[in-house]
């Protein structure tokens, strides 16, 4: 059948290609994480590697696949070595069924944004692994912390992603992005900003970013989860961390911003622009709110986002009724 | 394609059939839990195969993202070692034993099979998340319903239970 051939080559150029533009994005994200955070601070970041340090990740890439993996003693040897590779293997079936473009989109699912919200959670997995098998207490208490933080934070997430569902009545993403028009009053932001505010206040906790990055509090937890973990293996992480912030800021864009849909330019600048929008918004967050107490946390979700999600819903349902 | 769903087929009944002896047969607690997710895979796997994958990605949502996180964080909070010897280990008799309770319904199962084998489709078709809603609101609201009602027994079950632990102290 050589239109399944077709099919299945696409597929293989997609895959290629999305594994492509999250190594050069990871890259381009840590310099631009850096130089966002020196400037807020009122420093260059960083300068010396490249003119205006622009090399400085190429570097610290090289350093990291050519240090030596370490397994500290007594960790059990399974579940230490699954941990990283678990944590950064979701990132293609999370962003395949994106779509990028009018016609860039990996693979074409019915039900994209269900295998998203699946696909996403195997990441609080691999953190448990992560820190019970490194054998030791700052690890053990950053995993501890996050399955608490990700347990809690899925439910609002899930059920503001819902309310969008329920308008458009669909879960492709393709058709969610198409019903919305190019201007910004056309975007499900504006009928949902409610749904918006939550997803995106979850999105930050479930990236386990700051304020929400509890599970690897520097400077309480040394490095959290992933204290035990040299070259690659805090590479691996941290490529998912990054990987996950990308995701979690393209399902924004394509849920709530219209993704590409704009005026003017084609459609996939305009869905890379809202996403770094975004994915900007996120690293300026990082170096305005103070870290939340453990209990802060909690309470913020069980007493806030849960409840306002769930009125959200209900209002929602009510209002497609009437109408 | 026939024998590409064939190979992918004997690829998740592989992954479920080891995770379940990695489940059963490990020492340490959290290594036991780590086959029991690959069987949670194996047959999210199985369920795509099947052309449902509305249930696929519900189970991965709901058991390998969920169900297992939350044995994960129990297993936490007990004081299991990570070299893992919390259980000694099985003598002879108990091995048979179970071998022959978990062969006896395997084999009885594959004769009544193999003897009368259920009318199959020629390709299994496709049910959409529309028809599947409409589904369990319409003809099947009461076995739906009734699943809450477990889920909700079950909860308030585990709060009695922790109820009485803590009304010893």
């Amino acid at each position: 059948m050589p239109f399944d051939v077709l099919q299945f080559v696409y597929l293989v150029v997609a895959v290629v290609a999305i594994a492509a533009f999250v190594a050069v994005s990871a890259l381009l994200l840590v310099y631009l994480e850096r130089k966002v955070a020196g400037h807020i601070q009122r420093r260059p970041g960083p300068f010396e590697v490249g003119p205006h340090g622009i090399l400085q990740t190429m570097a610290d890439a090289l350093k990291l696949i050519g240090k030596q993996p370490f397994k500290p003693d007594g960790a059990d040897s399974i579940l230490f070595w699954l941990a990283p590779v678990l944590a950064f293997a979701p990132a293609l079936p999370l962003l395949l069924p994106i779509p990028f473009g009018p016609l860039l989109t990996g693979l074409e699912v019915n039900l994209g944004l269900i295998l998203i919200l699946a696909f996403s959670g195997i990441n609080v997995l691999a953190l448990c692994m992560a820190g019970w098998g490194s054998n030791n207490k700052w690890a053990l208490l950053g995993a501890a912390r996050s399955v608490a933080q990700s347990v809690g934070y899925e439910i609002p997430l899930l059920m503001s992603v819902l309310a969008v569902a329920f308008m458009t009545g669909t879960l492709n993403l393709s058709q969610i992005v198409a019903d919305q028009g190019p201007w910004p009053w056309h975007w499900n932001m504006f009928t949902q900003p409610l749904a918006f505010f939550i997803y995106f206040t979850c999105a930050v906790a479930e990236t386990n970013r700051a304020p929400f990055d509890l599970p690897e509090a520097e400077s309480e937890l040394t490095a959290g989860f992933h204290t035990e973990y040299s070259g690659m293996g805090f590479g691996l992480f941290f490529l998912a961390e990054y990987t996950n912030m990308i995701v979690v800021c393209s399902v924004a864009t394509a849920l709530f911003l219209g993704g590409w849909q704009a005026p003017l330019l084609p459609g996939f600048w305009w869905f890379l622009i809202k996403m770094y929008l975004l994915l900007l918004t996120i690293m300026w967050f990082r170096w305005t709110y103070p870290r939340l107490r453990f209990d802060q946390l909690l309470n913020l979700n069980w007493k806030w986002l849960l409840p306002l999600s769930l009125v959200n819903l209900l209002g929602t349902a009510l209002l497609m009724k009437v109408f | 394609m026939e024998i590409l769903a064939k190979l992918a087929f004997a690829l998740y009944a592989l992954v479920i059939i080891t995770g379940a002896i990695m489940a059963v047969t490990a020492k340490s607690l959290v290594r036991a839990l780590v086959g029991l997710i690959g069987v949670m895979i194996g047959v999210a796997g199985m369920y795509l195969l099947m052309a449902a994958p509305f249930v696929a990605f519900m189970q991965i949502l709901i058991y390998v993202g969920g169900v297992s996180v939350l044995i994960f964080f129990a297993i936490m909070l007990t004081k299991a070692s990570p070299d893992g010897d919390e259980s000694s280990p099985n003598s002879l008799r108990s091995t048979l034993n179970a071998l022959v309770a978990m062969l006896a319904p395997g084999i009885i199962l594959s004769v009544v099979i193999l003897r009368y084998p259920p009318e199959s489709f020629p390709r299994p078709t496709d049910v959409g998340a529309f028809d599947l809603g409409e589904g369990m609101l319409g003809p099947y609201l009461l076995p739906f319903e009734l699943i809450s009602i477990i889920l909700f027994v079950a909860m308030a079950g585990a709060v009695l239970v922790a109820w009485r632990k803590w009304g010893d102290k």
